[in-house]
Formats: structure tokens, sequence, C-alpha cells
């Protein structure tokens, strides 16, 4: 009696631990199965991030638009006096106008010819006398008029990107000291070259 | 028996370590790769000179170093004079054979560029009309 005891306790203690050696064995190649796959599925993951990045295009029309105003702001006011060559003091008049804006500010708006039909900038200036910021004293515009109504679209994320406007303001003074507001708006479109 | 089973083991986490390694180093290589490649590298030096000479003023001499983009352009037969080409008021930056990216400036200068080692140099001019 005691033999059987001890044999079928034997059988006992035998089978389990083969049978665990067994699944270990067999869960350890399931498992490398699925790091595999898990691998794969993360390399998956890092080529379409990449690919996504790379093939993108870099948005430099910000940095682009800034620089513009910092080029207008040069043009018309030079250490905080407006231009001579542009504001008669004697007369209070401006002497910049449509035909000479592009030529005397140094501005070129000839893009790529893909978009030969349809010019890519617009330039806005205002200029305010001190304290009566309601109505500019002189204004000028240059380039394409229709991209100024996409700039308050700017806060929807769908037309977001359509174009990129960038308003600044400083201030200048004439010889008598007299000082001015000026108010300059720079939209730059290039959405081709800039989105994707 | 023991000794036998050990050895099993030790294979397997060798071969399961160097495809791991194998698959990180594919990966890095990718990475690198994809990072230093030719439309990349055209899109952003045209873009990156085209603001370059938007903000510059006449009579400057701008020296870029351009040395990624000549090791990129040799190695894909383009001479280091044919890398920049600027025309008008477009810059146009081609660093393989059938490339090529143009990007379009607003300063109206007349800007010239060549190479110099591996940098490139970048003169800006008032136009001459002017």
């Amino acid at each position: 009696m005691k033999k059987k005891m001890n044999k079928s306790k034997s059988k006992i203690s035998i089978y389990p631990n083969r049978r665990c050696h067994l699944n270990k064995k067999g869960a350890e190649q399931i498992l490398a199965v699925y790091w595999f796959l898990i691998l794969i599925l993360i390399a998956g993951g890092i080529f379409a991030m990449v690919y996504v990045f790379y093939h993108g295009s870099y948005d430099v029309r910000d940095v682009e638009a800034n620089i513009m105003i910092n080029k207008l702001a040069d043009c018309l006011s030079e250490g905080g006096y407006l231009r001579e060559e542009f504001f008669n003091i004697t007369n209070e008049t401006f002497l910049l106008n449509k035909n000479n804006f592009l030529e005397m500010c140094h501005l070129n708006f000839n893009v790529e010819e893909k978009w030969e039909d349809e010019e890519q900038y617009y330039v806005e200036i205002n200029i305010y006398n001190f304290g009566e910021i309601n109505k500019p004293i002189f204004e000028i515009s240059e380039g394409n008029k229709n991209w100024e109504g996409f700039c308050e679209l700017q806060d929807d994320k769908e037309y977001e990107k359509l174009v990129k406007c960038v308003r600044k303001r400083f201030y200048s003074l004439d010889e008598e000291k007299n000082q001015y507001l000026i108010e300059v708006l720079s939209i730059i479109r290039k959405t081709e070259k800039n989105v994707k | 028996m023991l000794m036998k089973k050990r050895g099993v083991l030790l294979v397997e986490n060798i071969i399961f370590i160097v495809l791991n390694i194998v698959f990180l180093t594919i990966l890095i290589l990718f990475l690198f790769k994809q990072g230093s490649g030719a439309v990349v590298l055209e899109q952003s030096y045209a873009k990156n000179i085209a603001l370059l000479i938007d903000s510059a003023k006449p009579i400057m001499e701008i020296h870029l170093n351009m040395e990624q983009a000549i090791k990129v352009a040799k190695k894909n037969n383009v001479e280091p004079d044919e890398i920049i080409k600027i025309r008008d008021n477009e810059v146009i930056v081609k660093l393989s054979e059938k490339g090529g990216y143009s990007y379009s400036f607003f300063n109206n200068v007349d800007a010239t560029a060549y190479p110099k080692d591996e940098f490139y140099v970048f003169i800006i001019n008032e136009k001459e009309n002017e």
C-alpha cells in the first residue's frame, strides 16, 4: 500500500513539473513571435513618422513675413526718425506712392513660374498720428489684397495654413519730434511650398 | 544533460540579441539616411538661402557652411559650382542629377553665389538698374 502511495506521489510530482517545463518553452516561443510582431509594429510606426516628417515641407512663411516687416521698418524709419526722402515735413505729406513703393523699399514680388498669375505677397502700411489711431494719416498697400481676408480665418484650424499674416507696430518721430505710430501688415501665401 | 540545456538557452539568447541589434541598426541607418537625403537638404538649403538673402543688405558677403550639401552632391555626381543657382529672385539648389528645389526671395538685390572649399559665398549688391 505504501509502495502504491509512493508510486502515485511520484507520478503526481513528475507530471506537473514536466508539463510546466513544456509550457514554459512553448510560451517562450510564442512570446518571441509576439516580441518580433511588436518590433515590426514599432518599426512600421517609426518609418511612417519619419516619412511624414521628412517628406513634409518646412514652413518658413512666419520668418519670411517677419523679415519683410523688418525690411519695411528699415525702409520707412531710420534711427527712430521717419526717412526724409519719404516724408516731407514742410507739407506734412508722404512721398511714397503705389508707383514707387516697391522700388524705394527694394522689394520684388515676382515669384516662381507656378504662381505667375497670382501674387503671393501682400503688404499694408498705415501711419497714424500718435494718439489718433482711428484714422491713418497715410496708408499704402501692395500685392494681392485677396489674402487679407484669410488673416481673420487663421484662428480656424482648417484655414490656419492658407496664408501667414504678421502684423507689427512701431513708433517713429519726424524732425520736429512729432510722434507717429506705424502699423505694418505682411502676408505670405506660398502654401504649396510650405505646407503638405 | 544540464550542460546541454544551458547551451541551447545561450544560443537562443544570442540569436535574439543579435536580431535585436540588427533591427536597431537598420532603424538608425534609416533615420540617418532620411535626415541627410538630397530631397530634404535641397529644400532646407533653398529656403535658408532665400531667407538669408531676404535679410541681407547691399554690399554684404555671406559665407555659408555647406559641407553636408557638397558631400551629398559629390555622391550624386553634381559639381560643387552647380549646387546653387540664383536666377532673378529665385534660389535653386540641386544636390542630385534629377532633383532641384527653388524658392523665391522678395529682397530686390543682385545676389551671386560661388563655392569656396566647404563654404558657399554669397555676394549681395544693389541692382544695377536702380
